[in-house]
């Protein structure tokens, strides 16, 4: 009985209503669907947002630490084509895959500085990167469509490891090892502190110009290694890639119950939740034969939704006090 | 106690802003296990001074001296290292984080691989506020606390910091008079173990109930230090505000009426004001003295329909008015300076020209929306003549202005609303004293012509000086009204200070 009790205590009430919202979902989309919970229908289910999820994981330190990224989804084509320019010209895919990954570290490590030298916003700030890259990935690839990888790059997109789809098991094994840092380890639990409150952070003896630069070369590093994984799972890398990624990304960490309108707060448990319900609902929409057209107008609701939802509960939970 | 050596020693302490000199050869001597407080009128450098310390701030020159060594730091970190820690006045405590990692912030035990050591953390955090005597559960949330024990999650931070000194800014601010007993008897405690506490206040007879000395800053220069039992009330409020009045003001209104311009009755709004009540009558300037936070802008603001009251009744010209928004006061005359004129009360990348007529603006409009230049043009001209605002251009943005001439734009912003009632708060901060005199003199030509104005000041000479009655506000009650006897400075400090709730409160019981 005081398991019971302490269980909403222990994950939130938040986190409780997300399950409750997902595992409803799943009993009514299985209910409608005989295929629907079919090993085949689940491995669609999360391979369609595994992208988004594995970029989900830096946006929630870029959230909670007060930040918000829009780059990421114009680093996810930029690095598929530069990985794929690099592939043909022969180069060894590891040394590709290290090359990208600096580069869209880089990427972040810019947009922290523009935060923390010249104090652009961070909507701003990374709005620029975003138009800047995807312009620059459209010239470098002339919009067209790079193909031909060598053998030996399929395995990151298309491999299986223990049965499981390796993007899925990389998005575990980041959320385990990122949400496990976040929620004992001193270094990235200081996210807290510094969201809540920059100045209070840095007078606490915090170098917060410096965990900035961590969290945003983060977000861009993991949405750099989304477009890796891209590149390998369709064989091609196409300027296409991830457009509007980064919108679905937010919403599925404000699901999440991190708090859009003031740092400080959001964990990676609910992440994955909001990530598995964007998954499921996205697979739902599909499979309800619903335009794709009608997406972003989903999307954009849910979003709305969510940050009210949010901000409602804690604005009662702080009435209640 | 002059014998030992003191744990902190400031050495001629200057630092500016700009061209502004804010401390001016400080000098100050902390001893260990004892109770400094420091005291000054707003603005006297009692917070820089204390940033200084705590190394948020740099000096400009100076020396700083721990246990007799010199000693520099840029940063707070190296003063945390030194064992200086500050409590600041606004908390800065992460909600969201549990109550022990509030107290570590960002010092939590951890092992080799940099994890935190979550049961350790929690004992230890135990441990101190056993010590403290404080009963808090450190694993509770921290935004379930009441701002008490926030506060004491701040002091026990310090005390895990092995501070010995801690300096705490105008701790009591929110508190109730419980709380602060409480807060009393653990400064008491820590003094017990040899801890040093500069103790920051305006509020006079709590600084004479817990120090053991007091120091006087005054316009950013260090007036003196004296032993707490060796000096009285009197003598430490003529040190706060010795400075004399000169002749620069006005002279004093011969033409007051009896005529009621404005009755404000039960002004309430809980927490911040209680049942505020007084009349300006046609004529006069009335003055709204008191500290920062005593309620004086919270009722203005009330008045004026910026914040919402929980009870009270305003009458305009004996008609009663209802107001709720901003929008209705100025329908109905009444206008109000912000304090902060960057941030409420001017468009500053807009021309001087749109701010004077930013208020007003249905006045410069034909009836189809379209604004009439020339009416505007007309209108900033003769504004800028009148009050003599330079540079006599009104194109240019108000940022490029100097503070005079802002607060100047600022009148002529609400003078162009053609008030009935204006109310200014703060009206010649940081304005040099030429445009001070010139402003003063404007209020005094409109409250001559029937407008009726009060003056929220914390500089007692423009109250004195400017206004023909004191109204003294003491947290969020109005504890003094002057009438028309002669005032000076140590009566409104008196009943400004809270001395005369407290002397109140003693004859109840």
């Amino acid at each position: 009985m005081n398991r019971i009790k302490t269980l909403p205590k222990k994950i939130g009430t938040h986190n409780l209503a997300l399950i409750t919202i997902n595992v409803v979902l799943i009993v009514v989309m299985a209910s409608i669907s005989p295929y629907f919970l079919t090993g085949a229908n689940i491995e669609v289910i999360l391979m369609g947002f595994v992208l988004e999820g594995i970029m989900a994981i830096g946006m929630t330190f870029v959230i909670i630490s007060g930040g918000i990224d829009l780059s990421v989804s114009s680093v996810l084509p930029f690095a598929a084509i530069i990985t794929g320019f690099m592939l043909k010209a022969g180069w060894p895919p590891f040394v590709a895959i290290i090359i990208t990954l600096i580069s869209s570290v880089l990427v972040g490590f810019f947009n922290a500085s523009l935060k923390n030298i010249l104090n652009v916003h961070p909507f701003i700030a990374t709005l620029a990167t975003m138009l800047t890259l995807r312009g620059l990935a459209l010239a470098i690839s002339s919009g067209a469509n790079l193909s031909g990888f060598p053998e030996s790059f399929f395995f990151l997109g298309q491999g299986r490891a223990l049965g499981i789809p390796f993007p899925i098991c990389v998005f575990i094994i980041l959320a385990l090892v990122m949400g496990l840092l976040l929620k004992k380890h001193r270094y990235f639990r200081q996210i807290y502190f510094i969201g809540y409150d920059p100045q209070a952070a840095k007078v606490s003896g915090m170098k917060v110009e410096r965990f900035f630069l961590f969290v945003f070369g983060l977000s861009s590093g993991l949405a750099g290694l989304a477009g890796v994984l891209a590149a390998s799972q369709y064989g091609a890398a196409h300027i296409s890639f991830g457009i509007g990624s980064e919108l679905r990304v937010i919403t599925a960490v404000v699901i999440g119950g991190t708090s859009i309108v003031r740092g400080g707060s959001g964990t990676m448990f609910g992440t994955v939740l909001g990530v598995l319900f964007m998954a499921i609902i996205y697979n739902a929409l599909v499979m309800s034969g619903i335009s794709t057209y009608w997406q972003d107008v989903v999307n954009g609701i849910m979003l709305l939704a969510a940050i009210f939802f949010v901000e409602f509960m804690k604005n009662r939970e702080k009435a209640v006090n | 106690m002059m014998g030992k050596q003191p744990i902190l020693s400031l050495e001629k302490i200057t630092k500016a802003f700009a061209s502004n000199t804010v401390l001016n050869e400080v000098s100050m001597n902390v001893y260990p296990g004892s109770i400094h407080a420091v005291i000054g009128e707003n603005g006297a450098g009692k917070s820089t001074l204390m940033k200084i310390i705590g190394g948020i701030y740099t000096k400009d020159s100076g020396e700083i001296c721990i246990d007799g060594k010199s000693v520099t730091y840029t940063s707070p970190s190296q003063a945390i290292a030194a064992g200086i820690s500050i409590v600041h006045q606004e908390l800065s405590i992460a909600e969201n984080l549990s109550v022990a990692h509030n107290v570590f912030c960002n010092r939590e035990p951890i092992n080799a691989f940099g994890f935190i050591r979550e049961k350790e953390l929690n004992r230890k955090v135990a441990a101190i506020f056993l010590k403290l005597g404080v009963d808090i559960d450190p694993k509770d949330r921290t935004a379930n606390l009441s701002v008490a024990q926030q506060q004491l999650v701040e002091i026990a931070k310090a005390v895990s910091q092995n501070s010995r000194l801690i300096i705490m800014d105008e701790p009591t601010s929110s508190l109730s008079d419980k709380e602060v007993d409480y807060l009393y008897s653990i400064v008491d405690g820590l003094k017990a173990e040899g801890i040093s506490i500069i103790f920051i206040s305006h509020k006079l007879n709590e600084v004479f109930r817990v120090s053991d000395c007091i120091s006087v800053l005054r316009d950013g220069n260090m007036i003196g230090t004296k032993e707490t039992s060796e000096t009285d009330m009197n003598e430490i409020i003529s040190m706060m505000v010795g400075r004399h009045i000169d002749d620069l003001f006005p002279p004093k209104s011969t033409k007051i009426t009896d005529e009621v311009i404005m009755e404000v009755s039960g002004y309430t709004k809980h927490g911040m004001f209680e049942n505020v009540n007084f009349s300006l009558k046609k004529g006069e300037i009335l003055g709204f003295s008191g500290l920062v936070g005593a309620g004086r802008t919270e009722v203005a603001r009330a008045i004026f329909g910026a914040d919402p009251i929980d009870a009270g009744e305003l009458q305009l010209h004996g008609q009663k008015v209802k107001i709720k928004y901003p929008k209705t006061a100025i329908a109905k005359g009444l206008c109000y300076l912000t304090e902060d004129r960057k941030l409420l009360g001017l468009f500053q990348t807009t021309p001087v020209k749109w701010n004077i007529v930013s208020a007003s603006l249905r006045n410069f409009v034909s009836i189809f929306g379209f604004y009439k230049k020339a009416k505007i043009n007309a209108q900033s001209i003769e504004y800028l003549k009148k009050l003599d605002i330079r540079p006599f251009n009104d194109e240019i943005q108000v940022i490029n202005l100097s503070g005079g001439n802002q607060q100047k734009v600022l009148l002529a912003k609400w003078l162009s609303a053609d008030p009935k009632v204006l109310i200014v708060d703060e009206p010649t901060r940081g304005v040099d004293v030429g445009a001070k005199s010139q402003i003063h003199n404007l209020l005094r030509e409109l409250s001559e012509a029937g407008i009726g104005v009060i003056v929220i000041s914390s500089e007692q000479p423009e109250i004195l000086g400017l206004c023909d009655r004191v109204l003294v506000f003491c947290e969020g009650k109005i504890t003094k009204d002057f009438g028309n006897t002669a005032v000076t400075q140590e009566d409104i400090m008196k009943y400004a200070s809270g001395v005369s709730l407290a002397e109140n409160r003693g004859e109840k019981e």
